[in-house]
């Protein structure tokens, strides 16, 4: 029979999944609002990323509490902690959907770009990041988490790739240079919300094993 | 990681039993010289029976009965020839409610002294004072050494119990739930002075209060029904426990 601190400590779980819903459901309205040039979209995603940001003030005060009032030890300590960092990431990836949908919404006005770098594989994988992350973490499946960390160095890749791209782009057409910077800042937003599902990764690794695998802090 | 300790004492194969009921199962455990080790477990698991045996307190209990070994620099505690009052000099002890005699600060802090035969008046007074200073007692009862030691709040008995330990000059002290009958003001004072006395004595303290535990120990080793479950490095044992049983008890989802 679960006591009243583990009905508390599912309590501050649901809220973290209730955060990451809403946290996916903006980078896919920011990519589409990007693929589409959906002007009211992007704005929807910056209107509503306040949620993500109430949320994360909710976990965090009923984090603080259950570390004051219960002075957890062992996995009741490591799944709070867990949780105070993951928000953290889950909340920098909400704000980076919003920097997507503000440069969508700029690119939205003005004529594409006669080369489309096609930022759709980005996007594809660190959505897919950002989805297995959260999956690892509601399942407490370190595997899965691990497969995250390891796709990272492709969403770099492909980052590289399209500013590479981008960069030969300008040099060739001088009036495509303030759309060619925004996309590029698009691109570096989804390379940060691939960093940031990693760390998302990261700390499902540190919940459900203890072990802190940060800057190969140490190794599982 | 700490670098390893001398090993001070330790306990091998070690079984005990209450008549027919054997109340510890080959426990195996070993205590770091200035080192404090928490014993921690449910009523019942055999962690305070075990910190009896370390001094043989038990021996007082005419149906018990002690197998296997516990060494004190080497040599087994249990040997034939051991005397057990010079071992209980060594091997001092803090109960859970604080016992002052009935007799002034100064006479109870002197009682184990006097006992052991010392009657050179300077040195009692010395070590009186060396001891109430070394358990955080000194500056507050210093004008009234001669008043009864009863007069004194729980939590100042329980350090003038601990000065009277230190009195004797023992070598490891071993505490049965020395804070438990305290508030949390004297509670922190007897922490406090845990860690400052580990600087100079081994110890080992029973303690139900799992935050207690986290403070003040460097080793933590858990029991369950007599035996000996987990030990290891208390950061470690309160954040990653190898045993599911150590787990469940220290997040408090035991049964």
């Amino acid at each position: 029979m679960d006591n009243h601190f583990q009905k508390e400590i599912e309590e501050l779980r649901l809220k973290v999944l209730e955060m990451a819903a809403y946290t996916e459901k903006a980078l896919v309205q920011a990519n589409q609002a990007y693929a589409e040039r959906d002007t009211d979209l992007a704005q929807q995603v910056i209107d509503n990323d306040y949620a993500i940001n109430s949320l994360e003030c909710d976990i965090d005060n009923l984090s603080l509490k259950l570390l004051a009032l219960a002075q957890p030890v062992a996995q009741d300590l490591r799944i709070i902690v867990g949780i105070m960092r993951l928000i953290v990431n889950l909340e920098r990836i909400g704000d980076e959907a919003v920097n997507i949908a503000e440069r969508s919404l700029i690119l939205a006005h003005r004529p594409p770009l006669s080369y489309n770098p096609t930022l759709e594989e980005l996007a594809k994988v660190s959505l897919e990041m950002l989805r297995n992350a959260l999956t690892a973490f509601k399942d407490e499946d370190t595997d899965a988490a691990q497969r995250v960390c390891d796709m990272d160095a492709r969403a770099d890749e492909l980052d590289v790739s399209v500013i590479k791209k981008l960069i030969d782009h300008m040099l060739k057409e001088s009036p495509a240079i303030e759309r060619s910077v925004h996309t590029i800042l698009i691109s570096r937003s989804l390379e940060r919300i691939a960093d940031l599902s990693t760390n998302i990764a990261e700390c499902v690794i540190f919940i459900v094993k203890g072990v802190n695998i940060k800057h190969r802090c140490s190794r599982i | 990681m700490q670098p390893a300790k001398n090993v001070k004492m330790y306990a091998r194969n070690l079984d005990f039993y209450y008549g027919d009921f054997k109340a510890l199962h080959d426990v195996n455990l070993d205590f770091g010289e200035n080192e404090v080790t928490a014993l921690i477990g449910p009523s019942g698991c055999g962690k305070s029976t075990f910190l009896r045996c370390l001094n043989r307190m038990n021996d007082l209990i005419p149906i018990s009965r002690v197998e296997g070994a516990i060494l004190l620099d080497g040599d087994d505690i249990y040997a034939p020839r051991v005397d057990v009052v010079q071992l209980r000099r060594r091997v001092g002890m803090v109960f859970q409610k604080p016992n002052p005699f009935p007799k002034t600060i100064f006479e109870n802090v002197a009682y184990g002294l006097r006992v052991n035969g010392v009657r050179d008046k300077q040195y009692i007074a010395a070590r009186v004072e060396e001891s109430l200073q070394r358990a955080a007692l000194w500056d507050e009862v210093k004008d009234r050494l001669h008043s009864s030691a009863l007069g004194l709040s729980g939590g100042q008995q329980q350090r003038l119990c601990i000065a009277r330990a230190l009195a004797v000059e023992p070598e490891i002290l071993l505490m049965d739930e020395p804070a438990s009958a305290l508030d949390p003001i004297a509670t922190q004072k007897i922490e406090e002075l845990i860690h400052i006395l580990k600087k100079n004595y081994t110890i080992i303290i029973v303690t139900h209060s799992m935050q207690q535990a986290a403070r003040v120990s460097d080793i933590t080793a858990f029991f369950y029904m007599g035996k000996l479950i987990e030990t290891g490095e208390t950061e470690i044992m309160f954040t990653r426990p190898k045993n599911k049983q150590t787990e469940d008890y220290i997040t408090g989802r035991f049964g």
